[in-house]
C-alpha cells in the first residue's frame, strides 16, 4: 500500500513519466533563467560592448590580430569567439586565433615554464602593440589568464576580459584601470555565466563588424582577408 | 547601428524541453550500462571539446566523471566508425545539411550506437537520428550565440539528475529477446560491409549492432567495404544507396 502513496521511492521507481516531466520543467526553468540573464547582461553591458567594438575595429583596420584564451569549457568558448571573428558565416573575416589550439605549444610551456605562463609566453612570442587579447573565464581569477592580460597590457595590446560572479581578479584589474574592457556576468552558475558570455561575445563581434563597415567609408582596411 | 538584439524570451519550447528530457534519460541509461559518448562538430569543433570537458570534468564538485571524447579529425565518419562500440552514444553538433553529420547518423545503427543531433535550421528528416535537439532558427550565426552551449549544458545537467533515480536507469525490457521473435524476423537489420567476399559465393563480413558476422551477399552481388545493407536471416537482401535516397 505504501507504494501507492509513495510510488517513486529509490530503486522501486519504475515509471519514468514523472521524472521526464520534472526534467522537462527543469530545462524550461533553466532556459528561462539563462534568457533573463542574457537579456540583462546585454542591456547592462551594451555601452561597454560598443566602446570595445569601436576600439577593436580600429585595431583590425590597422592590421591588428585577436588572440583568445581560457581554461576548460571557457577555452572552447574562447575558440568559438576566435572562430566567429575569423570564419563568420556572414561579414568580413578578421584575423583571430585561439591560444589553446596548438597542443605542442601549450604542453611545452606548461611543462617547461609552468601552467600559469601558457598564455603570457605566447603573447610575448606572437603579439605586436596593435594586437588584442580576449580572456574568457567564469571566475575571472585564473592565474594563467590574469598573467597573460597583464603581459598584454605591458605591451600596449587591447585587453578584454570575460568574467562571472563578482568579476574576480579581472574585475579588480578593470576597477584599477589595468584592463581595458571587462564583461562581468553577475551570476553564481558557471553554466549560465558561459551562456551569457557567448551572447555578449556574439554582440561584440556584431558591433565590430558594423564599426568596420562604417570605417570602410573613411579609410581603407588593410587587414588580411579584409578584401572580401 | 543595429539595435540590441533581444534575446528570444523563449529559448526552450515545450517540445524541445521534452526532447531534452527523454534524451537525457537515454544517455544516463547508456552511461549506466558502460557507454562512451563521442562528440562531433565538424564546422564548430570547440563545441565538441566543450561537451567532452563538461562530462569528463564536471563544473559541479562531486558529480561523476563520465567518458566523453571529441572527434575532430578530418574524416568524421571514419573516426566515428573506429571509435564507437555497441551501446555507445554519438552526439553530432551540425546543421541539418552537413554531409558528415548525415553520414554518421545514417551509419550509426550498424555500429550499435545511439545518435543525438544538436543543430539549427531545417530539421533533419524524421528518423535520421535517434534524438534530435533542434534550434528552430536559420540564422547562420546560431552556433556562436550560446544556443548550443545552453542545450548541451542542460543535457549534462539533466543526465546527472537521472543518476539520482537508479530504478529508472535500467531500460524497459526489450520487446523481443530471442531469435524467434516474430517482429524482428520480419525486419532487416542495418549492416555495414567490413570485408567483401574473398571468392564468389563466399560470405562477406558485415558489421551490425550486435557485432561482426558472416553474411551471404549473393542476392545483391558485388559489395565493397562501407556499403550499407539490410541483413535478414544471415543474408543481405538490399543495398542502401547514398544517403538513403
Amino acid at each position: 500500500m505504501t507504494d501507492f502513496l509513495y510510488p517513486f521511492i529509490e530503486a522501486q521507481e519504475d515509471d519514468p513519466e514523472a521524472l521526464l516531466a520534472d526534467l522537462a520543467a527543469s530545462a524550461r526553468a533553466k532556459a528561462a533563467e539563462s534568457a533573463a540573464l542574457q537579456e540583462s547582461s546585454l542591456r547592462e553591458l551594451e555601452s561597454t560592448i560598443q566602446a570595445c567594438a569601436t576600439a577593436m575595429a580600429g585595431r583590425f583596420a590597422r592590421g591588428g590580430r585577436l588572440y583568445t584564451f581560457g581554461n576548460g569549457g571557457s577555452s572552447t568558448d574562447a575558440a568559438t569567439l576566435a572562430s566567429l571573428f575569423a570564419h563568420p558565416a556572414a561579414g568580413r573575416p578578421l584575423p583571430a586565433w585561439s591560444l589553446t589550439a596548438d597542443q605542442a605549444v601549450v604542453t611545452a610551456l606548461g611543462n617547461d615554464v609552468g601552467f600559469e605562463l601558457i598564455f603570457s609566453r605566447q603573447v610575448i612570442a606572437h603579439s605586436k602593440p596593435v594586437d588584442m587579447v580576449a580572456a574568457m573565464s567564469a571566475s575571472g581569477s585564473s592565474d594563467d589568464l590574469v598573467t597573460a592580460l597583464a603581459e598584454a597590457r605591458r605591451r600596449d595590446l587591447l585587453t578584454i576580459g570575460f568574467a562571472g560572479y563578482d568579476g574576480g581578479r579581472m574585475g579588480e584589474l578593470a576597477a584599477a584601470g589595468e584592463l581595458d574592457y571587462c564583461f562581468t556576468i553577475g551570476s553564481q552558475s558557471i553554466h549560465r555565466i558561459q551562456e551569457s558570455q557567448a551572447r555578449v561575445a556574439h554582440r561584440l563581434w556584431q558591433l565590430t563588424q558594423e564599426q568596420l563597415s562604417t570605417q570602410r567609408r573613411t579609410s581603407p582596411v588593410t587587414t588580411p582577408g579584409g578584401a572580401r | 547601428m543595429s539595435p540590441v538584439v533581444a534575446v528570444e524570451p523563449q529559448l526552450m519550447s515545450e517540445d524541445l524541453s521534452a526532447d531534452l528530457a527523454s534524451t537525457a534519460l537515454v544517455l544516463a541509461r547508456r552511461y549506466q550500462a558502460g557507454a562512451t559518448l563521442w562528440v562531433l562538430s565538424p564546422e564548430w569543433e570547440p563545441h565538441a571539446h566543450h561537451v567532452a570537458v563538461e562530462f569528463v570534468h564536471p563544473v559541479i564538485m562531486g558529480k561523476r566523471a563520465l567518458p566523453a571524447f571529441a572527434l575532430t579529425g578530418a574524416d568524421a565518419v571514419g573516426e566515428a566508425r573506429l571509435a564507437s562500440r555497441p551501446g555507445d552514444v554519438i552526439l553530432v553538433i551540425a546543421a541539418a545539411g552537413d554531409p558528415r553529420a548525415r553520414e554518421v547518423v545514417r551509419r550509426a545503427p550498424a555500429w550499435g550506437a545511439d545518435t543525438i543531433w544538436i543543430g539549427f535550421g531545417e530539421r533533419p528528416r524524421p528518423g535520421s537520428a535517434d534524438h534530435v535537439l533542434w534550434v528552430d532558427s536559420d540564422d547562420p550565426m546560431v552556433p556562436a550565440t550560446g544556443r548550443f552551449v545552453l542545450l548541451y549544458h542542460l543535457l549534462w545537467e539533466l543526465t546527472h539528475v537521472c543518476f539520482e533515480h537508479p530504478g529508472l536507469l535500467v531500460p524497459p525490457a526489450a520487446d523481443c529477446t530471442d531469435e524467434v521473435c516474430i517482429t524482428c524476423s520480419d525486419e532487416g537489420r542495418l549492416g555495414e560491409v567490413v570485408l567483401a567476399p574473398e571468392e564468389p559465393f563466399a560470405p562477406a563480413i558485415v558489421r551490425t549492432a550486435t557485432g561482426e558476422e558472416e553474411v551471404d551477399v549473393t542476392v545483391i552481388g558485388d559489395v565493397s567495404p562501407g556499403d550499407l545493407v539490410l541483413v535478414h536471416a544471415g543474408a543481405a537482401l538490399v543495398r542502401l544507396e547514398e544517403d538513403g535516397r
